[in-house]
């Protein structure tokens, strides 16, 4: 506790101060999850769309996120050497089973009577997908992204290990110095940092899920 | 002119044995309520859809104020037409006021500062509070007031026409008929033209104006509730609507039938004959002269007493009724 709870720790001028392992943390999940929304977001709507791409693009995804981070990053320093890329391309391949699953979930699960409605009353295939696939479909796609995202802020601790940073560098280079107290100290920072997220993007998730019942999505 | 005209419309489905709808040809004027009356499977729903071609026809033509809607844009057709269904489907993620809006949204040119108040006058056209119900979302009314925002949403556009598919059929009896009743008092405000699809004979002969008869896809009668009555094209419009009930006679006769002409030239009136509205009908006469013990009721219209009805005079009208029944009726459609 004593490493948390000391101010020095907490100088904004030594880059492996607290706030800046922090925010380097938060900025690597941030870049993680934007990357992998541009790619998952086109890919879900199209399999959503064209129901036999479903079946290989999730069988792919799948895949991808049966291979330990673990051994994905030491593969691909092979590759990408100790760089940003090294721990960005694993973190970007293991969200994109859930994110993927969830669009096409979220925006196929909707009541066809809604649509049949919508159609009814003159929607062209545009406003139905904007003022109702989309918004039907929000909360669901929401909660994808709270679970990728917490499991990305724990597997981002692996960037320490190609020397780019973040939390996991309080726990890997202070494991083998024996400063159990550092390590500790970002342990609690990365449950803290997930528990915090999760709550937040389940506010979100909540709030698109106006009208309807507030837990009704996983 | 016609505002609905179905001409030889059909629906035939891949590998079906028999068309949903097999040549249906009849029109409706504009301003009525035509109910379109059949048992399940009838073809009834179908015929509906295929009037804002959520199901297009395999055969024939569907004309709206003289336009063959099968050339016309789907979507420009269906902007202009209210379609209201049983299972009402507002969305459940938008607030009574937006489920209202979005007919006209998406429709387009509405103001705002006009949609807001178009949302009140239709709240309070279907009898729901604007400032209680604004704001409350679907799952929070009751199916009565949730078929209420249904009728307030379809109404928004102000759409010369109506589709309704049985959209009373999923309520309680007490409910229903109010809500019957209101879909009577808008209706004589908006004066819209309304294809109505009940499988209810009740339902059908208290709201239509004109009521079509559908029997495996095929039309077997149009007419009034009178006409159907009293001339049932054949058994089956005869048992559906039960041609053989005195009551239903008595209810739906206008008084009129039972004018008794020549009793009109001899009567004196004496000023103490009770009085009966024209408008009136059989059932209404009887019990009025059950109740006054008189022998006869001199049939007003305003001021103008147009003659007597007694009890004898309904009796033939009754009787005449029911023989007229094997009679050839005189206004059948594809029988």
């Amino acid at each position: 506790m004593q490493y948390l709870l000391s101010p020095y720790n907490y100088d904004l001028s030594d880059p492996e101060s607290i706030p800046n392992l922090f925010f380097q943390h938060l900025w690597l999940v941030g870049l993680t999850m934007l990357i992998s929304l541009i790619i998952a977001i086109p890919l879900g709507l199209l399999a959503a769309r064209y129901k036999g791409l479903y079946t290989p693009l999730i069988a792919v995804a799948d895949v991808l996120y049966t291979i330990p981070s673990i051994a994905m990053v030491a593969f691909l320093i092979a590759f990408t050497g100790l760089q940003l890329p090294t721990v960005l391309i694993p973190l970007i391949l293991y969200t994109q089973l859930v994110l993927i699953r969830n669009i096409v979930a979220g925006i196929n699960n909707i009541d066809p009577l809604l649509l049949e409605v919508g159609k009814g009353m003159g929607m062209n295939s545009f406003q139905l997908f904007l003022r109702v696939r989309l918004p039907l479909a929000l909360p669901t796609i929401v909660a994808g992204i709270r679970i990728a995202t917490v499991t990305t802020i724990g597997i981002a601790s692996l960037a320490s290990l190609v020397a780019q940073g973040g939390l996991g560098d309080l726990i890997f280079k202070n494991i083998a110095n024996g400063q159990l107290d550092a390590v500790v100290a970002g342990a609690i920072l990365l449950a803290a940092l997930a528990v915090i997220v999760d709550l937040l993007l389940l506010g979100l998730q909540v709030a698109l899920n106006r009208g309807r019942n507030a837990f009704a999505v996983s | 002119m016609a505002k609905i005209a179905f001409v030889e419309a059909s629906k035939q489905y891949k590998g079906a044995s028999s068309p949903a709808v097999n040549a249906v040809t009849f029109d409706v004027p504009e301003g009525a309520i035509c109910m379109l009356l059949g048992t399940s499977g009838s073809g009834k729903t179908t015929l509906l859809r295929m009037a804002n071609r959520l199901i297009e026809p395999t055969g024939g033509a569907i004309f709206i104020d003289g336009t063959n809607i099968l050339e016309e844009n789907p979507i420009q057709l269906r902007r202009r037409i209210g379609y209201v269904i049983q299972q009402v489907g507002l969305f459940p993620h938008m607030t009574i006021a937006e489920n209202i809006r979005v007919t006209a949204e998406i429709a387009g040119g509405w103001e705002r500062n006009a949609l807001n108040q178009r949302v009140d006058e239709l709240l309070e056209l279907v009898g729901l509070s604007p400032t209680e119900y604004r704001k409350r979302y679907p799952r929070q009314l009751s199916g009565g007031q949730q078929q209420r925002v249904g009728l307030a949403r379809a109404l928004a556009t102000d759409p010369t026409i109506m589709l309704m598919d049985e959209p009373f059929g999923a309520l309680d009896a007490i409910t229903r008929a109010r809500m019957q009743d209101e879909l009577l008092r808008i209706q004589r405000g908006v004066r819209k033209t309304v294809l109505f699809v009940s499988h209810d004979v009740d339902e059908a002969f208290k709201l239509g104006d004109q009521i079509a008869v559908l029997n495996e896809g095929r039309l077997i009668q149009t007419g009034s509730p009178i006409e159907l009555l009293t001339r049932p094209a054949n058994d089956f419009v005869r048992q559906l609507v039960g041609a053989d009930n005195t009551l239903r006679q008595l209810q739906y006769q206008p008084v009129t039938a039972a004018l008794d002409h020549d009793a009109a030239l001899t009567m004196e009136d004496n000023g103490e004959t009770p009085t009966c509205d024209v408008h009136a009908s059989l059932l209404d006469a009887m019990l009025l002269l059950l109740q006054t013990r008189s022998p006869a009721l001199t049939i007003v219209d305003g001021t103008t007493a147009l003659g007597p009805v007694t009890l004898a005079s309904i009796n033939r009208e009754i009787t005449a009724a029911r023989n007229n029944q094997t009679e050839q009726p005189a206004s059948i459609t594809n029988a």
